[in-house]
């Protein structure tokens, strides 16, 4: 039996370097992600309720709901855990090859290790289609068209809006600059997802997301990914996003920033978590929402 | 003699050591997770899809929205938006999944357009749909009291939720 969910929740660390990180990133969505960590406060905080024979029945039917696994939600943890795993590589890899580049007598590092760029625009593809099938494997398909399920993404709150803004902006904007939407999610483009396809990992996530048959499962990809990218160019937009002020906001927050700033994003990717830790939270969120609804 | 001290210190740090290896005392959710790892399946095999009861939701016009949120087997919900804020979560649930939920309606002191009622914590409030479906509303801003959470149970359409089979 996996870990149960109560603890997963409980060992949410209330603070590290990736609960700094997203705190020093909190001007990007003011107010919208504290950082809820136990699984009474989780309680507690989805439902608004505090008494504890609630907060008990509430409770024990989240954990029954989390341990049946036809149910999605060890799946999306999973998902969401593993993640991360592959960004710690990927941010080690691209860090080798910015290494190479700026080294001359470790050029041959470029030789065998991937362009820092493609490495992580595939990374950044991968999170965002991880995001859809946790979505997707969590939530279900909400509403009666993939418009009512694009809406619902679009909608994000919370812990789920903060984790995109740290998309955004740490995966985004930093490793891949202000053109990420082109270089990184154009890779999910009709061309680019044939590219992806070709990516052990991508084939894994790929079966997480509905569809009875993979033309169906791209697809709806297709309809997610293209509702990303329009709702990350708002988003950048409407905030005036860029990498000068973001990097500024994380100077004295995040130590190490300044000494790294070469390669800022294959640092921060091994240093933090932020899809794990959100991730966590926004699994616990549906779970209790649906248990407080169900009792 | 001191050798002797000496061992009776070892003895007494490692008795100290076995005390602290004792078990943790039991946790209030220990029971719920074992029962459950006994048997894992938490939705019926006869609940219907949350599909069905999406269309059944409150039909509403700007500046209130219905934003579909989950659909699971047995369940559905939504967040009910005023001017894009969160006002309240409403939800459809099959209680063949739970059929403790169902009981609760027995000591209902109260009905809505035939259909017993619970208040549900402080925040939500519940009603029974043909002794099987518990449709819910769950405040999640001041603007939607105990009052509001009536009129918008009575906004679905519960006679139709009451012919899903």
């Amino acid at each position: 039996m996996s870990k149960p969910i109560h603890k997963v929740v409980d060992d949410l660390p209330d603070s590290n370097m990736t609960v700094r990180l997203l705190q020093a990133l909190d001007w990007v969505v003011p107010g919208q992600w504290k950082n809820v960590v136990g699984f009474e406060n989780t309680i507690k905080a989805v439902t608004g309720e505090s008494d504890q024979k609630f907060i008990q029945q509430a409770g024990e039917r989240a954990i029954a709901l989390y341990n049946d696994k036809s149910q999605g939600y060890q799946r999306a943890l999973w998902l969401y855990q593993t993640v991360d795993v592959v960004q710690g590589v990927a941010g080690f890899t691209a860090f080798l090859a910015k290494v190479g580049e700026s080294i001359s007598f470790l050029s041959f590092l470029d030789k065998l290790t991937p362009k820092a760029d493609k490495t992580q625009a595939i990374d950044l593809g991968l999170k965002v289609v991880s995001e859809i099938a946790c979505f997707c494997q969590i939530n279900g398909l909400p509403g009666d068209s993939v418009g009512d399920f694009v809406e619902s993404l679009a909608d994000y709150k919370h812990e789920a809006l903060m984790r995109m803004a740290a998309l955004v902006c740490v995966d985004g904007l930093i490793p891949l600059g202000p053109d990420f939407i082109d270089k990184g999610l154009s890779l999910l483009d009709k061309a680019g997802v044939s590219e992806l396809e070709k990516n052990s990992r991508f084939n894994q996530i790929k079966g997480y997301i509905p569809g009875k048959n993979t033309a169906e499962q791209l697809n709806f990809m297709q309809r997610g990914l293209t509702s990303v990218k329009d709702w990350s160019r708002s988003f950048v937009a409407s905030r005036s996003l860029s990498v000068e002020k973001i990097v500024g906001s994380l100077r004295g927050r995040i130590q190490g920033v300044e000494s790294h700033l070469d390669y800022l994003g294959a640092f921060l990717d091994m240093g933090v978590n932020y899809f794990e830790h959100t991730g966590t939270q926004s699994i616990a969120r549906s779970l209790i929402a649906r248990a407080a609804a169900e009792i | 003699m001191r050798r002797r001290n000496g061992w009776l210190l070892c003895l007494g740090l490692a008795i100290a050591a076995m005390g602290g290896c004792r078990e943790q005392p039991p946790d209030r959710w220990d029971a719920a997770q074992e029962a459950s790892s006994q048997s894992p399946e938490a939705v019926s095999s006869e609940a219907v899809e949350g599909g069905e009861f999406n269309r059944f939701f409150p039909q509403v016009e700007t500046p209130w929205d219905i934003v579909f949120k989950q659909e699971k087997t047995g369940f559905a919900q939504a967040s009910l938006q005023f001017e894009a804020r969160e006002v309240a979560v409403l939800s459809v649930s099959d209680t063949k999944s739970n059929p403790a939920a169902a009981e609760k309606f027995k000591d209902s002191q109260r009905n809505l357009e035939g259909m017993p009622v619970v208040e549900i914590g402080e925040q939500a409030t519940a009603i029974l749909v043909n002794d099987r479906f518990q449709v819910q509303v769950r405040s999640m801003d001041p603007v939607v009291g105990p009052q509001e959470r009536d009129e918008w149970l009575t906004r679905f359409n519960l006679q139709a939720i009451g012919r899903i089979q």
